[in-house]
Order: structure tokens, then sequence, then C-alpha cells
């Protein structure tokens, strides 16, 4: 029979998020704390990161991925808490039985907290309908960047980027410093989906072009991929103008991330349509009392200083018990904003709230309305869909009657990069 | 020397399907692909609906040959260990013509029982996300659908199960006849001998024909494009959902499978050869046809999109004919839609062919079932648990959308015939076949099909010779070299 095993916590998935989480429970008291991750190893995709830039916000000090993460993999071997690598979940019930598999067998966590830090996974082709021939050579950037910085190997000799995300600026320099050629880097917006610094270091360090408002319109080769046709997009998306032609071998797809909301749908935790993941409150609890969610399932989070300060709240919150209150605010994202989170506010006294911006604006303005009133604002010079706009719910003075709370962020529309 | 009674060449699901009829008897067969692995041709990418009566073609071959295959289903199931998906079919009239054709075809006297006209109440009752502006329905209770990999890769090991010999990367480009026997030459310049040559080369099978100096007409290509949606897209629709047909195909449908996914295609466009790229066009137009059947489709949750080729003679029916200057060369051509449903129909043909002009089909009493592998996450909690304690590798998930094991990994692995590449393995036990693609299981496999399939990661193939998946460092140049 599959064993059974009584928990306080569980936290599903070993990356900073789960890390983080695992360690503030086990800090406010928490005990038979359990993290489950599916690799061999704790710390997620920081493991593949091996380029600086981690911790800046955190530490003041500028650290690889493995570093970052070795840190607080070095915290938890302080604590008791029980790691379970190689352990993959399966399923949550909304009981908050959790069944994982390991090579030991199956096992059937009964918890009276589970945290899912299960991370977000790449867009893929399929998502975008990249038409064309579907021969080897076209990979999500993340799995490429495995493919190099762990198993080291090269996905090819001439690579084209597809997308402009974080993760797609990091290979092309990494590409580069690897001998292959990276042709372009090429973006379906008129803006840049990534961080600027990441704009600066990786690409014009390194001479490598973006093309804006264009995208790949077809992928050619039997085999492999010999070639993509590139071509100029209009607003909508829809190709306009001429095509040409980029000869490669390789084709990376940077086109998003979504949160890995799988397992969360299975325990029918309520969604948000606009981040992917589940509705949380500024302590990351889910609407489903003894669930928790914190890291990019929750939504994607541009730096993971932001998902360590996230997720290190949800231990006080676990610890203090203190049930499970409605939440006083629910927050929608209204014009201007592409997603938020948390959506909830329970308390309102600390915390984070994240913003995307839906596009990029110059003298913005984000606002808070409660019944047509703007209670709270935050101005800044400029905006960009690339970096997350936080709001420290500390400053907040909310509204004396609960309701709904609309987030806007308005400013003069731009669409250049700097 | 080795004389086999039977050559078969191309390892389609019709070159499988007669491998592993032939099998039933006592009889040395060899089944001859070009490609490195069986199902990689035209088998490959289709609907795998499996038609029922209602959907036959009177007086062609290909609705003999569909109607033979009907009886032969269920004893197929049971010896590949094979479950097929029996979901029935709507098809869906939108206006009083189209309701006319629905008429028409129920009077055929070859219709299921069971099968009956429906009202829209009646149709929306069955699935409620059908265009509330149907007029009609037509519903099929015997429509079935299996993955088309499964089916070609079930026919194949049960074959070899039963001692055929299958032998991938050997094209055949040359015939000889000694009087006896025929010598069949293959490009890498082995040659083997056997008494009959049966050629279902699918797509290449004129171009076969000709290089053994017949003449076919030549086959034109139609083209299909398909949307995969996620499998939390179960349950969506329950049925085979078809519009009424044309006379060119059968129309752009939707169709659950066994696997849980939802297809949506194919739209039918003539292309060049085997060219099986999809087109913002061609998409476009399935997304269209699909929403007409059923407006609220999830196109959200689409994973991947591809496209399948079906090979055509220019009257639109099989050809399956002895040589005229080789007796004992049997040639099978232009088997197109439903060349899947009627393959074991076409296989008791051929083998009927065969044994008039003189092949000794005597059954065996040692043939042997296909007992399927198990998938780690069709199994319950117990199950699981039983795995695992006999083999450790079940409890190691190599990739978390399909749930598949480190077990099913080297099981495909040492199967015969052997997954050998990235695509075969996808086939085999839907790693790369989830929601995820590839991005993730892309990681890992890598070192594994090394370690345990003694494939280098350097040599690893997604789908044959030039499909290389990733570089040695030193097979780039540096970055000081590029500079």
């Amino acid at each position: 029979m599959p064993r059974s095993v009584d928990a306080e916590v569980v936290v599903i998935g070993g990356g900073p998020a789960g890390m983080a989480a695992a360690l503030s429970a086990w800090e406010w008291g928490a005990r038979r704390v359990f993290l489950l991750e599916r690799n061999p190893h704790l710390g997620g995709i920081l493991n593949q990161c091996i380029h600086p830039g981690f911790g800046l916000r955190l530490f003041g000090e500028e650290l690889t991925g493995p570093e970052y993460a070795e840190r607080y993999i070095e915290a938890l071997e302080k604590t008791r808490v029980e790691v379970l690598t190689d352990t993959t979940v399966l399923e949550v019930g909304g009981d908050r039985h959790v069944v994982a598999v390991n090579r030991e067998g199956v096992w059937i966590f009964r918890a009276r907290t589970v945290v899912f830090a299960v991370g977000c996974r790449e867009r893929t082709r399929g998502m975008i309908r990249l038409p064309g021939t579907r021969p080897a050579g076209i990979f999500t950037a993340g799995c490429a960047q495995y493919l190099v910085n762990i198993e080291g190997y090269l996905p090819g000799k001439r690579a084209v980027i597809l997308g402009s995300g974080d993760i797609g600026l990091i290979m092309a320099r990494r590409l580069t410093l690897e001998g292959v050629r990276v042709e372009a880097v090429v973006e379906i917006l008129p803006t840049l989906s990534g961080l600027l610094r990441n704009y600066v270091q990786c690409l014009l360090d390194f001479r490598i072009p973006l093309l804006l408002s264009h995208t790949v319109l077809e992928v050619l080769g039997k085999e492999r991929v010999e070639g993509v046709v590139v071509g100029r997009v209009d607003e909508k998306g829809n190709p306009v103008g001429e095509k040409r032609l980029l000869p490669c071998d390789t084709l990376l797809l940077s086109v998003g991330l979504v949160p890995e909301s799988e397992l969360l749908k299975k325990s029918q935790i309520p969604l948000c349509p606009s981040s992917g993941g589940p509705f949380v409150d500024e302590d990351f609890a889910c609407d489903v009392p003894g669930f928790f969610a914190c890291g990019n399932v929750v939504g994607v989070f541009d730096l993971v200083d932001y998902v360590t300060e996230s997720a290190l709240r949800i231990g006080r919150r676990i610890g203090e018990n203190e049930g499970h209150t409605p939440p006083r605010f629910i927050l929608s994202p209204r014009e201007g904003v592409a997603t938020l989170f948390p959506q909830r506010i329970r308390r309102g006294k600390d915390g984070f709230l994240y913003v995307r911006p839906k596009e990029g604006l110059r003298k913005a303005r984000l606002s808070l309305i409660h019944n047509g009133k703007e209670f709270h604002s935050l101005t800044f010079p400029l905006c960009r869909p690339g970096e997350m706009v936080r709001l420290d719910l500390a400053q907040v003075s909310w509204p004396e009657e609960e309701g709904e709370v609309q987030v806007v962020l308005r400013g003069e529309k731009h669409v250049d990069l700097l | 020397m080795k004389v086999y009674d039977v050559a078969i060449v191309g390892g389609g699901v019709v070159g499988c399907a007669i491998a592993w009829y032939l099998a039933h008897c006592s009889l040395d067969i060899l089944l001859l692909e070009k490609r490195e692995d069986v199902c990689c041709g035209v088998s490959k990418a289709n609907t795998g609906i499996l038609h029922s009566r209602s959907y036959w073609t009177p007086g062609t071959l290909k609705g003999e040959m569909h109607l033979r295959s009907l009886s032969w289903f269920e004893r197929a199931f049971r010896e590949l260990g094979l479950s097929p998906l029996r979901c029935g079919a709507l098809t869906l009239a939108f206006s009083r013509e189209e309701a006319r054709y629905l008429e028409v075809s129920t009077k055929s006297e070859e219709t299921s029982a069971e099968a009956a006209i429906l009202s829209p109440k009646e149709v929306l009752a069955i699935e409620p996300r059908v265009n509330p502006e149907i007029y009609a329905g037509y519903f099929d209770p015997e429509t079935m659908v299996v993955s088309p990999f499964a089916l070609t890769i079930a026919l194949a090991e049960g074959a070899a199960l039963n001692g055929v010999e299958i032998h991938c990367g050997k094209e055949v480009i040359a015939l000889e006849s000694s009087g006896r026997f025929l010598r069949i030459c293959c490009s890498d310049g082995t040659a083997y001998h056997a008494r009959f040559l049966v050629n279902c080369a699918g797509a290449s099978a004129v171009r076969l024909a000709q290089n053994l100096g017949d003449s076919l007409p030549s086959l034109s290509f139609f083209r299909g494009q398909y949307f995969v949606l996620d499998r939390e897209c179960q349950g969506f629709v329950r049925c085979v959902l078809y519009p009424v047909p044309t006379e060119k195909s059968k129309g752009i449908l939707v169709a659950p499978t066994p696997e849980g996914n939802l297809l949506l295609g194919p739209n039918f466009e003539p292309t060049q050869g085997e060219d099986t790229a999809t087109t913002r066009e061609g998409l476009l137009e399935v997304e269209r046809g699909v929403q007409r059947l059923v407006p609220d489709v999830p196109l959200d949750r689409v994973i991947t999109t591809f496209s399948g080729v079906r090979p055509a003679l220019p009257e639109r029916d099989f050809l399956i004919a002895f040589s005229p200057s080789l007796p004992c060369v049997l040639h099978l051509a232009g088997i197109e839609s439903p060349g899947l449903t009627a393959c074991f129909g076409i296989a008791e043909y051929v083998g009927e062919l065969l044994a008039r002009r003189g092949l000794p089909l005597r059954e065996r009493n040692d043939f042997r079932f296909r007992v399927p592998s198990r998938a780690f996450r069709e199994c319950s909690l117990e199950e699981r648990e039983r795995l695992i304690r006999e083999d450790p590798d079940w409890g190691k998930i190599v990739c978390r959308c399909e749930e598949v094991t480190l077990a099913e990994v080297k099981r495909a692995l040492r199967a015969n015939p052997p997954a050998r590449t990235l695509d075969g393995l996808k086939r085999r036990i839907r790693v790369f076949a989830g929601r995820c693609q590839g991005s993730f299981c892309g990681m890992h496999l890598p070192r594994i099909l090394e370690s345990e399939g003694g494939i280098p990661v350097h040599g690893l193939q997604k789908s044959g010779p030039g499909s290389f998946y990733v570089l040695r460092r030193d097979e780039v140049a540096t970055y000081a070299e590029v500079r």
C-alpha cells in the first residue's frame, strides 16, 4: 500500500519559491515540514542560470543562480525540513492530500497546509501556432539553456531567437560566447519583453540585432532547421510588408512563460484569468483554506528576489494560524494593467503588490481606485511590460469600506526602448 | 542464404498490418522500412478514426476493404492489446440540403443498426457544445478512435513477436528476379531474398514500382493540417463531430483521442510530394471549420499543430494489383483515407491474393498475443506502488506532462522494433507529446538515452539522419574564432 504521512506543511517544488516557503514555515514554528522536488537537486531553474544578476535587491550583491540557490539550500540544511528530491507530485486533493512518487514508492501526505511552488513553463511553438515544417533544432530558450549550461552541449551553429523575453536575451549572449552565431532576436511587439539591463548587456554589448515588430512567419527545413522566414507585423501581429529568409540551424523560443497551474486545477483552486495562476492574498494564501501558492505559479515575476520575498511571507501566516477570513479588498486589473498579484487584500498592513504594465508608458501613474475614487497612487518616469511595478502595501491607507479596488496605470504612451 | 516467403516494403499501418496478418501463418516474413523506424510516413499523421460501416464508399475497392476490416476489429484489439476510444460519431447538418445527405446515407443497407437521424434537441443533448444553429444530426455509435502511432506500432510489435523481421533504414531501390525468388537490393548495399514482395511504400509506392520496372498512375498528394489540444480539454466533446462531407474529403472535424487530447482538422489542400509543413492560411481554415461545428472550441489550449499527407491516385480509389512484369510482386498504392480503418481488410485481401499465387497460408497454433506495456499515468495508486516495488524506475517521472517514467523509457528502448529517435519515443510512450512539447523532458532525456539506450547525446536524432538534436562543443567554432 502507498505510505501515508501526516504533515503540517507540504511544499511542492524546490526552486527559490519553495525553498523560501519551507524555510519561513520552519522559522515561524511549523514542524513536520516536507519539501518535495522532482529533480535530483534543490534550486529549480536557478541551477541553470549561471549568469550573474541575482540577489541585488535581497542581498545587495550580484550572485549567479547557483550561488543564490546555495544560500537557501544551506539555510535549509540547518533546519529539520524534510527534503525529498527525485520526488514528483501527481495529485493534490481538495482535502489537502498530496500524492507523490519516487523510487521508494507512492506517498500520500495528509497535510494541514499545502504550498504550491511549482513554477512556470515556457510557451511553445504550438501555443504561438508558428507554421512551417517540424524539424529538429527548435528549442524553448530554457531547454537550450539547460542543455548548454548543465549538459555542456550546444543547440546548433547558427541561431535565431524568437521573442525578447529575459531567457531569450540571456541565451543570445550565452550562445554567442560559446561560438554560436546569433543572427537576430525577433520580437513581435513594438517593445522589448525582457529587462532593459538584459537588452544592454546581452544584445547591445554583443551587437546582436533586435528586430522589433517582427516575427518568424515560417520554419523551413526537413530534418533539421534550415532557416526561418522573418517579416514585419502590424499592431495585431498580422504580417505586413516584405519577408526575408534568415538561414539558421536553430530556433530558440522565448515567447513567454505560463504558470504551471495544472495541479491546482485538479484541487479546484480558483485561478485568475489574467495571471494564469491562483488568486492569492498578500500572504500568498489561495482562496481555499489551507492552500498557499508562491513564486512563478502565482504569476511570472521578473526578479527571483521578488519570488523569495513573496514566498517568505507564507511562514508567518501559517505560524499565526489566524484562520481564513474573507478578503477585505479584491484588486482587479484595469486600464494599462496586464496582470497583477496579489488579487486579494486581507490586512493590507504589509506586503507588496506586483503589477505588470500592458504597454510602455512615460510619466506613469499607478492608481488604486475604490468606488470611483483614487485612494492611493504611485508615479514614476517610465514603465515597460518587461518590468513589474512593485507597490509597498504598508504605504497604502485603505478605505474604511470593503470591496473592489480597481488598479489602473496611466501615462503617455511610448513605444521606444529607452 | 535465407529466402523469406514474403518481403513487405514499407512500415506504415498497411505494411505492418500485412506483416502481422501473415505472422499468423508459418511463414518467414521480412519487413523493410526506409526510415529509421516504423510509422514515419503517411501513417503517423492522421485523425486515427476507425470509421464504422455507416461511412463506407460503395462500389469501390476502398469500400470493400473497409467492410472487410470491420469484422477484424475486435479480434485485432484483443491480439494487439489495444483499447480504442469507443466514442461514436455525430455528423452535423446545418441546412435542409445538408440534412438530405444524412437521409440518403442512412438508407444504405450497411449502416449500423443503432444509427439514427437526430433533431437539434437530441444532438445538443448528446453534445451540448455543438453550434445551436444545427439543423439535424446523424449519430453513429460504432465509430472509434485509435492513436495511429499506437495502432501501427502495436501491429509492428505483434508481428515482430511472432517472428517477423523488421529492418529499418532499408530503402529498396532495385529488384532482380532469378525465377525462383527475388533479390531485393537496398540503397545501403544490402540485399535480401524473398519469394514474394509486397509494395506498401505509401507515398513512395509508385516510385518504388517504377524502380522495379512497373508503371502505375502517378500519385497526387493532399495535405491536411491539424491542431492538437491539451489533455485538459478531455470531455469537451464526447463523439467525433463531422460536418457533412464533400466530394473530396470528410471535412474538418473534431475528434477526441484515446489519450484525452482533442484533434481538430484536417483541411484538404493539394501539395507537392510529402510536404508536411503547416501554413498560417491552412490553420486559419481549420479554425474556421471547427468553429462552425463547435463555436466555443478552446483554441487557446493548442499544444501543437501538424499536417499529414495523403497519397491519392487519380481515381481516388485504392490500387492493389500484381505487377504485370513480375507475378510475385504485389503493389498497393493510393491507400488514403480510410486506409487506417481498412488496414486489416487489406491485409486479409493481400493474404488471399498471395495464396492464390502459391503462398501457403497455414495458420500456426503458437501465435502470440501482444501484451501492451503499462502506461504509468493509467495505473491506480496501488498498481503504481506495486510497479515501483518491482522496479524503482517506475518511480522516476521523466515527463511531467504525460507522467512517463524512466521504466517506460527503458522499455521503449528495448522494444522490438525499438525506439531509436526522439520521435520514436514520442510515438511509443508520449514523451514530447504533452503540453510542454519537450521543454522539460527535452532537458533530461538525452542523458537517459545515452546511459540506458547507448545512444550518445551528440548522436541523438529527432527523426533520423540529419535531424541531430545537439552538437558537441568541439563541433562549433569558439567565440574567439567567430570574432
